[in-house]
Protein backbone atom coordinates (compact mmCIF):
# COMPACT_ATOMS: atom_id res chain seq x y z
CA UNK A 1 0.00 0.00 0.00
CA UNK A 2 2.98 2.20 0.27
CA UNK A 3 3.50 2.29 -3.98
CA UNK A 4 2.07 6.02 -4.31
CA UNK A 5 5.78 7.28 -3.73
CA UNK A 6 7.48 5.09 -6.15
CA UNK A 7 5.41 6.09 -8.60
CA UNK A 8 5.77 9.00 -8.05
CA UNK A 9 9.81 9.08 -8.52
CA UNK A 10 9.08 6.84 -11.66
CA UNK A 11 6.52 9.70 -13.26
CA UNK A 12 9.37 11.96 -12.18
CA UNK A 13 12.37 10.19 -14.16
CA UNK A 14 9.93 8.98 -17.49
CA UNK A 15 9.42 13.28 -17.72
CA UNK A 16 13.22 13.94 -17.00
CA UNK A 17 14.25 11.64 -19.70
CA UNK A 18 11.75 13.11 -21.74
CA UNK A 19 13.43 17.04 -21.32
CA UNK A 20 16.98 16.78 -22.30
CA UNK A 21 19.20 14.00 -22.04
CA UNK A 22 20.92 12.71 -25.05
CA UNK A 23 22.37 9.87 -22.71
CA UNK A 24 19.47 8.04 -22.92
CA UNK A 25 17.64 9.38 -26.47
CA UNK A 26 17.57 5.69 -27.67
CA UNK A 27 15.98 4.55 -24.62
CA UNK A 28 11.77 4.63 -24.38
CA UNK A 29 10.07 7.47 -26.22
CA UNK A 30 8.43 10.77 -24.75
CA UNK A 31 4.66 10.05 -23.35
CA UNK A 32 1.62 11.56 -24.55
CA UNK A 33 0.18 13.41 -21.70
CA UNK A 34 -2.76 10.57 -21.75
CA UNK A 35 -0.15 8.02 -21.34
CA UNK A 36 1.12 9.30 -17.90
CA UNK A 37 -2.34 9.64 -16.64
CA UNK A 38 -3.57 5.95 -17.13
CA UNK A 39 -0.28 5.34 -15.03
CA UNK A 40 -0.78 8.08 -12.67
CA UNK A 41 -3.74 6.41 -10.15
CA UNK A 42 -2.05 6.95 -6.76
CA UNK A 43 -4.85 8.31 -4.18
CA UNK A 44 -3.23 10.22 -1.25
CA UNK A 45 -4.58 10.00 2.29
CA UNK A 46 -6.21 13.55 1.77
CA UNK A 47 -8.23 12.64 -1.32
CA UNK A 48 -5.67 14.19 -3.96
CA UNK A 49 -6.43 11.86 -7.27
CA UNK A 50 -9.35 10.07 -6.26
CA UNK A 51 -11.48 10.43 -9.76
CA UNK A 52 -15.18 11.78 -9.36
CA UNK A 53 -18.03 9.17 -8.62
CA UNK A 54 -20.31 7.58 -6.15
CA UNK A 55 -21.46 4.18 -4.62
CA UNK A 56 -23.61 3.29 -1.75
CA UNK A 57 -23.27 0.35 0.73
CA UNK A 58 -25.96 -1.03 -0.72
CA UNK A 59 -24.37 -1.10 -4.10
CA UNK A 60 -21.19 -2.25 -2.71
CA UNK A 61 -23.33 -5.24 -1.09
CA UNK A 62 -24.14 -7.13 -5.04
CA UNK A 63 -20.33 -6.27 -6.25
CA UNK A 64 -18.61 -7.67 -3.00
CA UNK A 65 -21.19 -10.48 -3.43
CA UNK A 66 -20.24 -11.29 -6.56
CA UNK A 67 -16.33 -9.97 -6.93
CA UNK A 68 -15.08 -10.48 -3.08
CA UNK A 69 -16.91 -13.06 -1.18
CA UNK A 70 -15.91 -15.95 -2.80
CA UNK A 71 -12.10 -15.15 -1.15
CA UNK A 72 -13.15 -13.15 1.44
CA UNK A 73 -16.11 -14.24 2.97
CA UNK A 74 -19.88 -13.16 3.39
CA UNK A 75 -18.80 -11.39 6.63
CA UNK A 76 -15.43 -10.31 5.63
CA UNK A 77 -14.22 -12.83 7.79
CA UNK A 78 -12.66 -15.08 5.62
CA UNK A 79 -9.23 -16.52 7.58
CA UNK A 80 -8.87 -18.50 4.03
CA UNK A 81 -7.23 -15.42 2.35
CA UNK A 82 -7.42 -12.53 4.16
CA UNK A 83 -10.77 -10.83 6.76
CA UNK A 84 -11.56 -7.24 5.56
CA UNK A 85 -13.51 -7.14 8.55
CA UNK A 86 -13.19 -7.30 12.45
CA UNK A 87 -10.66 -6.53 14.96
CA UNK A 88 -11.34 -2.76 15.50
CA UNK A 89 -9.89 -1.65 18.81
CA UNK A 90 -7.81 -4.96 19.24
CA UNK A 91 -4.75 -4.07 17.79
CA UNK A 92 -3.24 -2.81 21.68
CA UNK A 93 -4.86 -5.78 22.63
CA UNK A 94 -3.11 -9.36 23.87
CA UNK A 95 -5.27 -10.93 20.83
CA UNK A 96 -4.70 -8.03 17.80
CA UNK A 97 -6.86 -8.54 14.73
CA UNK A 98 -5.44 -7.01 11.73
CA UNK A 99 -7.70 -5.75 9.28
CA UNK A 100 -8.33 -3.10 6.97
CA UNK A 101 -10.97 -2.39 9.36
CA UNK A 102 -8.67 -2.12 12.43
CA UNK A 103 -5.71 -1.08 10.78
CA UNK A 104 -5.92 1.53 8.40
CA UNK A 105 -5.22 5.24 9.67
CA UNK A 106 -7.17 6.87 6.11
CA UNK A 107 -10.23 5.38 4.52
CA UNK A 108 -8.57 6.56 0.90
CA UNK A 109 -5.95 3.62 0.98
CA UNK A 110 -8.78 1.18 1.18
CA UNK A 111 -9.99 2.77 -2.02
CA UNK A 112 -6.62 3.17 -3.51
CA UNK A 113 -6.18 -0.70 -2.40
CA UNK A 114 -9.27 -2.07 -4.39
CA UNK A 115 -9.14 0.30 -7.46
CA UNK A 116 -4.93 -1.19 -8.00
CA UNK A 117 -5.24 -4.44 -6.95
CA UNK A 118 -8.62 -5.87 -6.42
CA UNK A 119 -10.46 -8.42 -7.48
CA UNK A 120 -7.52 -10.50 -6.89
CA UNK A 121 -7.40 -12.89 -10.34
CA UNK A 122 -8.94 -9.65 -11.95
CA UNK A 123 -7.34 -6.61 -10.63
CA UNK A 124 -8.97 -3.42 -12.45
CA UNK A 125 -11.83 -5.11 -13.63
CA UNK A 126 -14.22 -2.83 -11.07
CA UNK A 127 -15.72 0.90 -12.62
CA UNK A 128 -14.40 3.71 -10.76
CA UNK A 129 -18.65 3.65 -9.25
CA UNK A 130 -17.87 0.28 -7.75
CA UNK A 131 -15.04 0.71 -6.24
CA UNK A 132 -16.61 3.66 -3.96
CA UNK A 133 -19.82 1.43 -3.62
CA UNK A 134 -17.79 -2.09 -2.23
CA UNK A 135 -15.53 0.83 0.02
CA UNK A 136 -18.31 1.61 1.45
CA UNK A 137 -19.58 -1.84 2.01
CA UNK A 138 -16.34 -3.18 3.19
CA UNK A 139 -16.05 0.28 5.96
CA UNK A 140 -20.02 -0.79 6.72
CA UNK A 141 -18.86 -4.80 7.70
CA UNK A 142 -16.48 -2.51 10.09
CA UNK A 143 -19.03 -0.60 11.45
CA UNK A 144 -17.55 2.49 10.73
CA UNK A 145 -20.05 3.81 8.13
CA UNK A 146 -23.88 2.91 8.63
CA UNK A 147 -26.01 0.95 6.18
CA UNK A 148 -27.20 3.87 4.59
CA UNK A 149 -24.20 5.52 3.89
CA UNK A 150 -23.11 7.04 0.18
CA UNK A 151 -19.37 7.75 -0.70
CA UNK A 152 -17.66 9.75 -3.29
CA UNK A 153 -14.87 11.94 -3.88
CA UNK A 154 -15.51 14.53 -1.08
CA UNK A 155 -17.16 12.60 1.38
CA UNK A 156 -14.63 9.75 1.48
CA UNK A 157 -11.40 11.41 3.11
CA UNK A 158 -13.63 12.71 5.57
CA UNK A 159 -14.50 9.02 7.03
CA UNK A 160 -12.73 9.01 10.06
CA UNK A 161 -10.38 5.26 10.75
CA UNK A 162 -10.98 4.06 14.20
CA UNK A 163 -6.54 3.75 14.04
CA UNK A 164 -6.53 7.32 12.71
CA UNK A 165 -3.70 8.32 14.83
CA UNK A 166 -2.41 4.65 16.05
CA UNK A 167 0.50 4.38 13.15
CA UNK A 168 4.39 5.03 14.87
CA UNK A 169 7.55 4.70 12.63
CA UNK A 170 9.38 4.00 16.11
CA UNK A 171 9.50 0.38 15.53
CA UNK A 172 10.46 -1.79 13.04
CA UNK A 173 8.66 -3.27 10.46
CA UNK A 174 7.61 -7.21 10.34
CA UNK A 175 10.04 -8.70 12.15
CA UNK A 176 13.12 -6.39 11.75
CA UNK A 177 13.84 -6.69 15.37
CA UNK A 178 12.40 -4.24 16.25
CA UNK A 179 14.67 -1.75 14.57
CA UNK A 180 12.74 0.86 12.45
CA UNK A 181 13.15 0.73 9.17
CA UNK A 182 13.73 3.84 7.53
CA UNK A 183 15.80 6.26 10.09
CA UNK A 184 18.20 7.81 7.37
CA UNK A 185 18.97 10.90 6.13
CA UNK A 186 18.66 10.97 2.28
CA UNK A 187 22.26 10.55 0.80
CA UNK A 188 22.12 11.76 -3.09
CA UNK A 189 25.43 11.57 -4.13
CA UNK A 190 28.40 8.85 -3.92
CA UNK A 191 26.26 6.90 -1.61
CA UNK A 192 27.42 3.23 -1.84
CA UNK A 193 30.59 2.68 0.17
CA UNK A 194 30.41 -1.27 -0.41
CA UNK A 195 28.25 -2.80 -2.70
CA UNK A 196 24.68 -4.00 -1.61
CA UNK A 197 24.12 -7.22 -0.62
CA UNK A 198 20.16 -8.01 -1.24
CA UNK A 199 18.99 -11.07 0.31
CA UNK A 200 15.59 -12.71 0.89
CA UNK A 201 13.73 -14.77 3.73
CA UNK A 202 12.57 -16.98 1.05
CA UNK A 203 14.40 -19.65 -0.18
CA UNK A 204 16.06 -19.29 -3.15
CA UNK A 205 13.64 -19.83 -6.39
CA UNK A 206 10.45 -19.58 -4.04
CA UNK A 207 8.83 -16.86 -5.70
CA UNK A 208 9.43 -18.31 -9.33
CA UNK A 209 8.05 -22.14 -7.88
CA UNK A 210 4.86 -20.49 -6.71
CA UNK A 211 4.11 -18.72 -9.42
CA UNK A 212 5.88 -19.65 -12.73
CA UNK A 213 6.91 -16.63 -15.00
CA UNK A 214 5.50 -13.53 -12.94
CA UNK A 215 4.89 -11.36 -16.64
CA UNK A 216 1.14 -13.00 -17.15
CA UNK A 217 0.54 -11.58 -13.60
CA UNK A 218 0.28 -8.33 -14.73
CA UNK A 219 -1.76 -7.21 -17.38
CA UNK A 220 -0.05 -5.02 -20.45
CA UNK A 221 -0.54 -1.50 -19.86
CA UNK A 222 -1.85 -0.06 -22.94
CA UNK A 223 -3.45 2.99 -23.66
CA UNK A 224 -4.22 2.42 -27.65
CA UNK A 225 -4.32 -1.12 -28.26
CA UNK A 226 -3.04 -2.07 -32.17
CA UNK A 227 -5.60 -3.71 -34.15
CA UNK A 228 -4.59 -7.74 -33.29
CA UNK A 229 -5.23 -10.58 -34.64
CA UNK A 230 -7.93 -13.30 -32.59
CA UNK A 231 -6.29 -13.80 -29.37
CA UNK A 232 -4.49 -17.32 -28.91
CA UNK A 233 -6.31 -19.99 -26.34
CA UNK A 234 -3.27 -19.28 -24.03
CA UNK A 235 -3.31 -15.40 -24.32
CA UNK A 236 -7.25 -15.80 -23.24
CA UNK A 237 -6.09 -17.65 -20.25
CA UNK A 238 -3.88 -14.90 -19.32
CA UNK A 239 -6.33 -12.33 -20.15
CA UNK A 240 -8.91 -13.83 -18.38
CA UNK A 241 -6.75 -14.18 -15.01
CA UNK A 242 -6.38 -18.09 -15.34
CA UNK A 243 -2.66 -17.90 -15.10
CA UNK A 244 -2.71 -16.50 -11.97
CA UNK A 245 -3.02 -19.73 -10.46
CA UNK A 246 -2.54 -21.93 -12.99
CA UNK A 247 0.02 -22.78 -15.40
CA UNK A 248 0.46 -25.19 -18.24
CA UNK A 249 2.79 -27.41 -17.70
CA UNK A 250 3.68 -26.71 -13.47
CA UNK A 251 1.12 -27.36 -10.96
CA UNK A 252 0.80 -23.60 -9.01
CA UNK A 253 -1.92 -22.69 -6.62
CA UNK A 254 -4.43 -24.81 -9.44
CA UNK A 255 -3.42 -27.97 -11.12
CA UNK A 256 -1.04 -27.69 -14.14
CA UNK A 257 -3.27 -27.31 -17.60
CA UNK A 258 -1.26 -30.45 -18.77
CA UNK A 259 -2.20 -32.32 -16.12
CA UNK A 260 -5.68 -31.71 -16.57
CA UNK A 261 -5.47 -32.92 -19.72
CA UNK A 262 -4.34 -36.01 -18.57
CA UNK A 263 -7.02 -36.61 -16.19
CA UNK A 264 -9.86 -36.11 -18.19
CA UNK A 265 -8.70 -37.78 -21.71
CA UNK A 266 -10.93 -40.75 -21.51
CA UNK A 267 -14.26 -38.43 -20.76
CA UNK A 268 -16.67 -37.74 -22.78
CA UNK A 269 -18.27 -34.75 -21.79
CA UNK A 270 -15.20 -33.12 -20.43
CA UNK A 271 -15.71 -29.53 -21.40
CA UNK A 272 -19.14 -29.82 -20.38
CA UNK A 273 -18.20 -30.71 -16.72
CA UNK A 274 -15.40 -28.48 -17.06
CA UNK A 275 -17.00 -25.44 -17.97
CA UNK A 276 -19.38 -25.80 -15.44
CA UNK A 277 -16.44 -26.08 -12.95
CA UNK A 278 -14.46 -23.54 -13.90
CA UNK A 279 -18.15 -21.24 -13.67
CA UNK A 280 -18.98 -22.16 -10.48
CA UNK A 281 -15.56 -22.46 -8.67
CA UNK A 282 -14.74 -25.23 -6.21
CA UNK A 283 -12.07 -27.21 -4.66
CA UNK A 284 -11.43 -30.69 -3.64
CA UNK A 285 -10.75 -32.73 -7.47
CA UNK A 286 -6.84 -32.12 -6.83
CA UNK A 287 -6.62 -30.86 -3.56
CA UNK A 288 -7.60 -28.40 -0.66
CA UNK A 289 -6.96 -25.26 -2.59
CA UNK A 290 -10.43 -23.24 -3.60
CA UNK A 291 -10.80 -22.19 -7.15
CA UNK A 292 -12.99 -18.90 -6.98
CA UNK A 293 -16.17 -18.68 -9.47
CA UNK A 294 -14.61 -17.50 -12.63
CA UNK A 295 -17.75 -15.46 -14.21
CA UNK A 296 -16.43 -12.63 -16.16
CA UNK A 297 -14.82 -15.08 -18.45
CA UNK A 298 -17.24 -14.86 -21.78
CA UNK A 299 -18.78 -18.19 -22.69
CA UNK A 300 -16.89 -18.03 -26.13
CA UNK A 301 -13.34 -17.68 -24.42
CA UNK A 302 -14.04 -20.06 -21.80
CA UNK A 303 -15.13 -22.48 -24.53
CA UNK A 304 -11.48 -21.74 -26.28
CA UNK A 305 -9.89 -22.25 -23.02
CA UNK A 306 -10.77 -25.58 -22.13
CA UNK A 307 -10.67 -26.88 -26.05
CA UNK A 308 -7.08 -25.51 -25.73
CA UNK A 309 -6.31 -27.12 -21.96
CA UNK A 310 -8.16 -30.47 -22.83
CA UNK A 311 -5.94 -30.88 -26.19
CA UNK A 312 -2.50 -30.38 -23.74
CA UNK A 313 -2.17 -26.92 -23.49
CA UNK A 314 0.82 -26.29 -25.55
CA UNK A 315 2.50 -23.17 -25.84
CA UNK A 316 1.23 -21.04 -29.17
CA UNK B 1 -24.13 -5.47 25.70
CA UNK B 2 -23.28 -7.32 22.88
CA UNK B 3 -22.56 -6.53 19.61
CA UNK B 4 -25.43 -7.27 16.87
CA UNK B 5 -25.06 -10.39 14.58
CA UNK B 6 -24.74 -10.36 10.82
CA UNK B 7 -26.98 -12.80 8.86
CA UNK B 8 -28.13 -13.15 5.92
CA UNK B 9 -31.17 -15.29 4.57
CA UNK B 10 -31.67 -16.00 0.78
CA UNK B 11 -33.99 -18.47 -0.70
CA UNK B 12 -31.51 -20.66 -2.64
CA UNK B 13 -33.59 -23.22 -4.81
CA UNK B 14 -35.41 -25.52 -2.30
CA UNK B 15 -33.89 -24.28 0.43
CA UNK B 16 -32.88 -21.12 2.68
CA UNK B 17 -29.54 -20.43 2.67
CA UNK B 18 -28.44 -18.87 6.19
CA UNK B 19 -24.84 -17.05 7.18
CA UNK B 20 -24.24 -15.80 10.63
CA UNK B 21 -21.34 -13.68 11.82
CA UNK B 22 -21.82 -13.08 15.53
CA UNK B 23 -19.44 -11.35 18.06
CA UNK B 24 -18.41 -13.06 20.94
CA UNK B 25 -15.09 -13.10 22.86
CA UNK B 26 -15.17 -17.01 23.26
CA UNK B 27 -12.79 -17.21 25.61
CA UNK B 28 -12.37 -20.78 26.79
CA UNK B 29 -11.06 -20.21 30.49
CA UNK B 30 -7.44 -21.75 29.11
CA UNK B 31 -6.19 -18.75 28.13
CA UNK B 32 -3.85 -16.84 30.59
CA UNK B 33 -3.36 -13.53 29.99
CA UNK B 34 0.07 -11.24 29.88
CA UNK B 35 -0.05 -11.30 34.15
CA UNK B 36 -0.32 -15.12 33.85
CA UNK B 37 -3.68 -14.75 35.51
CA UNK B 38 -6.29 -17.36 34.34
CA UNK B 39 -8.86 -15.95 32.01
CA UNK B 40 -12.17 -17.28 32.93
CA UNK B 41 -14.45 -18.66 30.51
CA UNK B 42 -17.34 -17.16 28.64
CA UNK B 43 -18.48 -18.90 25.57
CA UNK B 44 -21.61 -19.35 23.87
CA UNK B 45 -23.29 -22.55 24.62
CA UNK B 46 -26.62 -22.88 22.93
CA UNK B 47 -27.69 -21.06 19.33
CA UNK B 48 -31.64 -21.74 18.07
CA UNK B 49 -32.75 -20.27 14.95
CA UNK B 50 -36.36 -20.17 14.00
CA UNK B 51 -38.38 -18.97 11.04
CA UNK B 52 -41.63 -17.71 11.42
CA UNK B 53 -41.69 -18.85 15.11
CA UNK B 54 -40.81 -22.66 13.81
CA UNK B 55 -37.38 -24.02 15.25
CA UNK B 56 -35.14 -24.65 12.29
CA UNK B 57 -31.39 -25.09 13.96
CA UNK B 58 -30.84 -25.68 17.70
CA UNK B 59 -27.03 -26.36 18.71
CA UNK B 60 -24.96 -26.97 21.87
CA UNK B 61 -21.90 -24.72 21.66
CA UNK B 62 -18.67 -25.79 23.85
CA UNK B 63 -15.22 -23.47 24.25
CA UNK B 64 -13.76 -24.86 21.29
CA UNK B 65 -15.48 -23.20 18.80
CA UNK B 66 -13.35 -19.81 17.56
CA UNK B 67 -13.44 -16.00 18.46
CA UNK B 68 -16.54 -14.25 16.53
CA UNK B 69 -17.87 -17.52 15.25
CA UNK B 70 -18.86 -18.02 11.80
CA UNK B 71 -22.32 -20.16 11.25
CA UNK B 72 -23.39 -21.45 7.97
CA UNK B 73 -26.54 -24.22 7.65
CA UNK B 74 -29.63 -24.50 4.97
CA UNK B 75 -33.15 -25.77 5.81
CA UNK B 76 -36.19 -26.28 3.86
CA UNK B 77 -39.61 -24.91 3.60
CA UNK B 78 -38.44 -21.34 4.62
CA UNK B 79 -40.30 -18.56 2.03
CA UNK B 80 -39.30 -15.27 1.28
CA UNK B 81 -40.26 -12.84 3.32
CA UNK B 82 -40.01 -15.23 6.07
CA UNK B 83 -38.89 -13.59 9.86
CA UNK B 84 -35.19 -15.81 10.20
CA UNK B 85 -34.56 -14.86 14.20
CA UNK B 86 -31.23 -16.18 15.44
CA UNK B 87 -30.16 -16.87 19.38
CA UNK B 88 -27.31 -17.17 20.97
CA UNK B 89 -27.00 -17.93 25.24
CA UNK B 90 -23.45 -17.80 26.59
CA UNK B 91 -21.64 -19.29 29.89
CA UNK B 92 -22.36 -15.57 31.63
CA UNK B 93 -26.11 -16.14 31.21
CA UNK B 94 -26.26 -13.29 28.38
CA UNK B 95 -28.23 -13.77 25.27
CA UNK B 96 -28.58 -11.97 22.38
CA UNK B 97 -31.46 -12.32 18.85
CA UNK B 98 -31.56 -10.84 15.86
CA UNK B 99 -34.07 -11.31 13.09
CA UNK B 100 -33.69 -10.47 9.52
CA UNK B 101 -36.39 -11.06 6.73
CA UNK B 102 -35.35 -13.91 4.26
CA UNK B 103 -34.05 -12.81 0.62
C1 LIG C 1 -9.21 -14.70 -5.80
C2 LIG C 1 -9.33 -14.32 -4.42
C3 LIG C 1 -9.66 -12.84 -4.11
C4 LIG C 1 -10.72 -12.10 -4.59
C5 LIG C 1 -11.82 -12.53 -5.54
C6 LIG C 1 -10.61 -10.81 -3.94
N1 LIG C 1 -9.51 -10.78 -3.12
FE1 LIG C 1 -8.93 -9.21 -1.97
N2 LIG C 1 -7.26 -10.24 -1.43
C7 LIG C 1 -6.92 -11.52 -1.85
C8 LIG C 1 -5.58 -11.83 -1.42
C9 LIG C 1 -4.84 -13.12 -1.69
C10 LIG C 1 -5.11 -10.68 -0.73
C11 LIG C 1 -3.73 -10.45 -0.13
C12 LIG C 1 -2.90 -9.86 -1.24
C13 LIG C 1 -1.49 -9.51 -0.84
O1 LIG C 1 -1.20 -9.42 0.36
O2 LIG C 1 -0.68 -9.28 -1.77
C14 LIG C 1 -6.19 -9.72 -0.73
C15 LIG C 1 -6.14 -8.48 -0.11
C16 LIG C 1 -7.18 -7.58 -0.06
C17 LIG C 1 -7.19 -6.35 0.71
C18 LIG C 1 -6.08 -5.88 1.62
C19 LIG C 1 -6.28 -6.49 2.98
C20 LIG C 1 -5.27 -6.06 4.00
O3 LIG C 1 -5.47 -6.42 5.18
O4 LIG C 1 -4.30 -5.38 3.66
C21 LIG C 1 -8.39 -5.72 0.47
C22 LIG C 1 -8.88 -4.41 1.07
C23 LIG C 1 -9.13 -6.56 -0.45
N3 LIG C 1 -8.37 -7.68 -0.75
C24 LIG C 1 -10.38 -6.26 -0.94
C25 LIG C 1 -11.02 -7.01 -1.92
C26 LIG C 1 -12.23 -6.57 -2.60
C27 LIG C 1 -13.00 -5.31 -2.26
C28 LIG C 1 -12.53 -7.54 -3.51
C29 LIG C 1 -13.68 -7.55 -4.50
C30 LIG C 1 -13.75 -6.40 -5.40
C31 LIG C 1 -11.50 -8.58 -3.40
N4 LIG C 1 -10.62 -8.22 -2.45
C32 LIG C 1 -11.50 -9.76 -4.15
C33 LIG C 1 -7.74 -12.38 -2.55
C34 LIG C 1 -8.90 -12.00 -3.21
C1 LIG D 1 -7.47 -18.07 -7.70
C2 LIG D 1 -6.89 -19.22 -8.33
C3 LIG D 1 -7.52 -19.76 -9.64
C4 LIG D 1 -7.90 -19.06 -10.77
C5 LIG D 1 -7.85 -17.55 -10.99
C6 LIG D 1 -8.34 -20.04 -11.73
N1 LIG D 1 -8.24 -21.29 -11.18
FE1 LIG D 1 -8.73 -23.05 -12.14
N2 LIG D 1 -8.31 -24.07 -10.42
C7 LIG D 1 -7.80 -23.53 -9.25
C8 LIG D 1 -7.73 -24.56 -8.26
C9 LIG D 1 -7.23 -24.38 -6.82
C10 LIG D 1 -8.20 -25.75 -8.87
C11 LIG D 1 -8.36 -27.13 -8.23
C12 LIG D 1 -9.80 -27.30 -7.80
C13 LIG D 1 -10.12 -28.66 -7.27
O1 LIG D 1 -9.23 -29.31 -6.71
O2 LIG D 1 -11.31 -29.05 -7.38
C14 LIG D 1 -8.54 -25.41 -10.23
C15 LIG D 1 -9.02 -26.33 -11.19
C16 LIG D 1 -9.24 -26.06 -12.52
C17 LIG D 1 -9.61 -27.02 -13.53
C18 LIG D 1 -9.82 -28.52 -13.29
C19 LIG D 1 -11.18 -28.69 -12.66
C20 LIG D 1 -11.46 -30.09 -12.20
O3 LIG D 1 -12.51 -30.25 -11.53
O4 LIG D 1 -10.69 -31.01 -12.50
C21 LIG D 1 -9.73 -26.34 -14.74
C22 LIG D 1 -10.11 -26.92 -16.09
C23 LIG D 1 -9.46 -24.94 -14.45
N3 LIG D 1 -9.14 -24.81 -13.11
C24 LIG D 1 -9.49 -23.94 -15.39
C25 LIG D 1 -9.40 -22.57 -15.07
C26 LIG D 1 -9.66 -21.53 -16.03
C27 LIG D 1 -10.05 -21.74 -17.49
C28 LIG D 1 -9.48 -20.34 -15.37
C29 LIG D 1 -9.66 -18.92 -15.89
C30 LIG D 1 -10.94 -18.59 -16.49
C31 LIG D 1 -9.11 -20.67 -13.99
N4 LIG D 1 -9.08 -22.03 -13.87
C32 LIG D 1 -8.81 -19.73 -13.01
C33 LIG D 1 -7.46 -22.20 -9.03
C34 LIG D 1 -7.73 -21.17 -9.92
Amino acid sequence: MCSSRLLALGLWLIAASASAAPAWEALGKPLAANEIASWDIDVRPDGVGLPPGHGSVEEGQVVYDTHCASCHGTFGESTDYLALAGGVGSLGTATPQRTVGSKLDYATTLWDYINRAMPFNRSKALSVNEVYAVTAYVLNLNDILPADAVLDERSLPQVEMPNRKGFTQAHGMMRADGKPDVRNTACMKDCLKTPPQVSSALPAGFTHQLYGELGPHFRQFMVAAPAAAAPTPAALAASNGCLACHAAQQTRVGPAFADVARRYAAVADAPAQLRQKVRAGGSGVWGSALMPPQTTVTDAALDQILGWILAGAAAP
Amino acid sequence: MSDPMRIRAAVKGEKVEVKILMSHVMETGQRKDAEGAVVPAHYITKVTASCNGRDVLSADWGPSVSKNPYLSFRFKGGAKGDKLKVTWTDTAGDSRSDEVSIG
